[in-house]
């Protein structure tokens, strides 16, 4: 417990109208932490994650990564610079890759470093060229979206995403669009970066991963947090009745 | 056919010709790409946020829309004479065309920026870009090519479009068939030829279209 936080957040609420899908969460993560964000479909994984890069903006509650601490309040908008500012510290690797066609691997892997960091092509270039090869696509440099596997389609995503030296990654269910012989590649990234000390948010319905890799897991049901831990404790030994049951469904694991 | 009408023929396609690389020509080339640069201007003002752009935006492509082009021609160049500002048949053509242009254009524009998905727009927020940067590098560049071949097809009824500019005694391919066939009395060879120049022109243009299109689609599957 010594090391430093990197993501804090306390009673955050987010609400779709009248559907309140955030009903109060409270988190903190360390830096070079893993956090596996698990649950039943709906449960609001999806719009917890949202909220870290400011994609879903909550209502209510407190929000602080790395130095950048933000107060929600319904009616009060944030400033656009603290915004974009936020997300240059976040990554984020969507369920659907949302590669950029129109662009190759290396040019996706480039362009925010050019738009946004304002870096010459020359050295955008090399840290793509080096992210490519640390994802294991080194020979896919020129290849455009469509020519590439769903898994490998990830992967640069995932390059993408680190291109700007985030504080964090945040992973939405990156391997549930993927055909099953894929899901090991982009996992085995994952793992890797977890292993460099990487921060990351990783929202799974990979139980035997998220065990794994992560050093925290939650576990949300109906916009609350049921269950908060370490894995052993979490999927190991649950005790709120909704956890045990959604486990039950979602895992072989016998954690009555 | 008789050795007058071949005589006819010969003398008329010349200046045929001369009329449409001269006149014809010039008058869509300068509408169309002015004309893009008011619908892109005008589908942008559509989506904003600010909602006095759109207003002024819907009302222009509402008149636009809802009035002929030649009568459209005729306000600008006979019309504004009563207030004063008298234009050449070339400015009041191209200040014609360019509206309709733009306000059709704005709509084909439009509708290609609304058909990309959601995803491009939240993975270029992801990565820290500004909505304008979002827009130029990510969007755009990908509605560009849901448009071109709408756009396409609009670019070849411009060419056909600007006989209209005729009637505003703009010198282009149809006014001068219709000076020939007065002086010839030979309506059914002149405008007969003047179609094929028509139709010579718009084969140009489809194949270069059938060029940029494949040019666009390298990156996309299928
Ligand atoms: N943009 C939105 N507008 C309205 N309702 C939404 C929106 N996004 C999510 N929801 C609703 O919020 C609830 C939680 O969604 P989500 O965060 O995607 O859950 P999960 O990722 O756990 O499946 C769902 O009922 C969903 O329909
Ligand atoms: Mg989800």
């Amino acid at each position: 417990m010594s090391g430093t936080t990197m993501i804090e957040i306390n009673n955050l609420h987010k609400s779709f109208g009248s559907l309140e899908v955030l009903k109060g969460i409270d988190l903190t993560l360390e830096k070079g932490k893993v956090l596996a964000i698990i649950g039943p479909s709906g449960s609001g994984k999806t719009t917890l994650l949202r909220c870290f890069n400011l994609l879903e903006v909550p209502d209510q509650g407190m929000m602080k990564i790395g130095e950048m601490s933000l107060q929600f309040q319904q009616g009060n908008g944030i400033r656009t610079a603290d915004t974009l500012a936020l997300r240059k510290r976040t990554g984020m690797v969507f369920q659907s890759f949302n590669l950029f066609p129109h662009m190759t691997a290396i040019q996706n892997i480039m362009e925010a470093q050019v738009t946004v960091q304002g870096k010459s092509k020359a050295a955008a270039r090399s840290r793509a060229a080096e992210l490519l090869g640390k994802v294991g696509l080194g020979d896919k440099a020129d290849a455009y979206p469509h020519q590439l596997s769903g898994g490998q389609q990830q992967r640069i995503a995932i390059a993408r995403a680190m291109a700007l030296d985030p504080d964090v990654l945040l992973f939405d269910e990156p391997t549930s669009a993927l055909d099953p012989e894929l899901v090991g590649d982009v996992l085995k990234v994952i793992r890797q970066l977890a292993a460099e000390g990487m921060t990351m948010v990783i929202v799974t319905h990979e139980m035997r991963f998220a065990e794994n890799v992560a050093d925290h897991i939650v576990m949300m049901d109906g916009g609350v947090i049921v269950e908060s831990g370490p894995p052993e404790q979490v999927i190991g030994n649950p005790r709120s009745p909704r956890a045990i049951q959604f486990l039950n469904r979602v895992t072989n694991y016998d954690v009555t | 056919m008789s050795e007058r009408q071949i005589d006819i023929l010969l003398d008329s396609l010349l200046p045929l010709l001369k009329a449409g690389v001269a006149f014809t020509i010039p008058l869509t080339l300068v509408s169309f790409a002015l004309g893009m640069i008011v619908a892109v201007l005008t589908a942008l003002a559509r989506l904003s946020s600010i909602w006095p752009l759109r207003l002024v935006a819907g009302f222009y492509v509402w008149v636009i829309r809802g009035t002929p082009l030649l009568l459209q021609l005729f306000i600008i160049f006979y019309g504004l004479t009563y207030v004063g500002i008298i234009l050449s048949s070339f400015t009041a053509a191209t200040i014609g065309f360019t509206l309709s242009v733009g306000a059709y254009g704005s709509e084909i524009v439009r509708g290609s920026i609304q058909s990309i998905q959601k995803g491009q727009w939240e993975a270029a927020a992801s990565l820290g870009m500004t909505r304008g940067q979002a827009l130029r590098r990510i969007i755009i560049p990908q509605a560009a090519r849901v448009s071109v071949p709408p756009l396409g097809n609009s670019f070849i009824s411009l060419l056909k479009d600007t006989s209209l500019a005729g009637s505003i005694m703009y010198l282009e391919m149809f006014r001068v068939s219709q000076q020939i066939v007065a002086t010839t009395y030979e309506p059914l060879l002149v405008y007969s030829a003047a179609g094929v120049i028509y139709l010579l022109f718009c084969t140009v243009l489809t194949w270069l279209q059938s060029i940029l299109e494949k040019r666009l689609a390298r990156y996309s599957a299928s």
